[in-house]
């Protein structure tokens, strides 16, 4: 059996998910990236999107992520972020909401921060609908 | 003495004063059930991003600007203080106004700035001359305060640190700790202090790897910081503020119990002198026929 480490998804709400992993791939914003047991310390910024991980059964679990930070050290990796959401837990019809309300202040957006905000809050609504289809 | 009507009148409306501190009690019960369980969720989450901190700051060889104190800082201190909607849970408001009021009077030749969360609080400062002090008050309850109010918030505190239009952010707010302890404390969330990461647990592993930058990672991690700790503060007063509402309650509704004991007995007293004198008026009465 390949080796295990421990994984864990931590939000401001809540511990989304913890548990020994084989494997856990995401996009970090300089690229993909895959970690498996005795990987050397890391820490990394990663992208609003979707994070795959491979439990102790070989099971494949999908989450959505809205940004965040990963710490990999010792054979433990925290992911810390804003929002995440496990795969059939997402809400499709509040999604789509925020997805129109993001598309209505990009385009009333007047300064860049806007802009970027609103930016952010239609990324995060497509990848959440992404995970929602697959 | 009382008669014995207005006794029981008494005992009446001190009852239903009872039933309802032990509704009120109930209530508090049910929320601090609620919100402990979000306050260790976000606990878990400040403890992991501190940890995460703690190894970039030690690998980090410069210092970086969030960390010094400024040499020229502006005379300005802000703060953010954390109090209830709505009294009745004891000391809590009071502790943590005290300790403002305090905090204030001890930093006279600066200029203070209060950001205001919770109604009683606001109450307390925007009477007399502290009210030119309030900078903000934020008016939605604490309860629905979610992290993106917070995130919105530590935000704009952020933008102006970094126009320099303040040189402290303090944070005044209780810390839970059991239903029966809490403490009223205050944290200094800007400029970070440097303590805070004095890394008391190394992991060894060598050296660490980041992508992008240590530097660029710490920039973004820092507001992230700064928004989760805050947010904590609100989670971690809210908790107290139910606890406190809790025992304060229990002990009202004691002291309810024990007045209507008391009252009750004062009630079978006036009752018995009365049938005793009543007794006593038609035995001698009676006395004064025979003879």
């Amino acid at each position: 059996m390949a080796k295990t480490f421990k994984f864990e998804i931590v939000t401001p709400e809540k511990v989304v998910y913890s548990d020994s992993v084989i494997c856990v791939s995401a996009d970090g914003t300089e690229g993909g990236l895959g970690v498996l047991a005795d990987h050397a310390p890391l820490i990394t910024e990663l992208q609003t999107s979707i994070l795959t991980v491979t439990d102790a059964h070989n099971k494949k679990v999908l989450f959505a992520l809205d940004g965040g930070f990963m710490e990999v050290v010792a054979n433990n990796v925290v992911l810390l972020t804003d929002k995440c959401v496990m795969e059939g837990e997402v809400d499709v019809e509040k999604v789509r909401s925020e997805k129109d309300t993001a598309e209505k202040a990009l385009q009333k957006a007047g300064n860049i921060g806007e802009k970027e905000k609103a930016q952010a809050a239609l990324k995060r609504a497509d990848t959440w609908l992404k995970l929602a289809n697959k | 003495m009382l008669s014995t009507r207005e006794i029981k009148q008494r005992i009446r409306s001190i009852t239903s004063i009872k039933q309802i501190t032990r509704a009120m009690e109930m209530v508090a019960a049910s929320r601090l059930k609620k919100v402990e369980s979000r306050v260790l969720a976000s606990r878990a989450f400040t403890e992991k991003m501190h940890s995460v901190l703690n190894h970039l700051v030690s690998s980090l060889e410069s210092t970086h600007p969030w960390f010094a104190e400024k040499e020229q800082a502006v005379p300005v201190i802000k703060i953010i203080l954390i109090t209830a909607d709505k009294g009745l849970c004891g000391a809590y408001n009071n502790n943590i106004i005290q300790k403002v009021v305090k905090f204030i009077r001890e930093n006279t030749g600066k200029e203070i700035k209060l950001t205001l969360i919770g109604k009683k609080g606001y109450l307390y400062f925007s009477k007399g001359r502290q009210a030119s002090l309030v900078e903000k008050y934020i008016p939605e309850s604490t309860e629905r305060l979610g992290y993106d109010h917070v995130q919105a918030l530590a935000g704009q505190l952020i933008k102006e640190y970094e126009r320099n239009e303040f040189g402290e952010l303090h944070i005044f707010f209780t810390k839970f700790h059991t239903v029966m302890q809490s403490f009223s404390t205050s944290m200094r969330l800007l400029p970070i202090d440097k303590g805070t990461f004095e890394s008391k647990e190394k992991k060894s592993g060598g050296e660490y790897i980041f992508e992008p930058s240590a530097e660029q990672i710490i920039g973004n991690l820092f507001p992230k910081f700064v928004e989760t700790r805050l947010y904590q503060c609100i989670l971690e007063s809210l908790t107290s503020e139910y606890a406190a509402r809790r025992v304060a309650m229990i002990a009202a509704t004691e002291n309810a119990g024990e007045m209507i004991e008391e009252l009750t007995s004062s009630y079978n007293k006036a009752r018995q002198s009365t049938i005793t004198k009543e007794l006593l008026e038609v035995v001698s009465g009676a006395e004064a026929l025979i003879q």
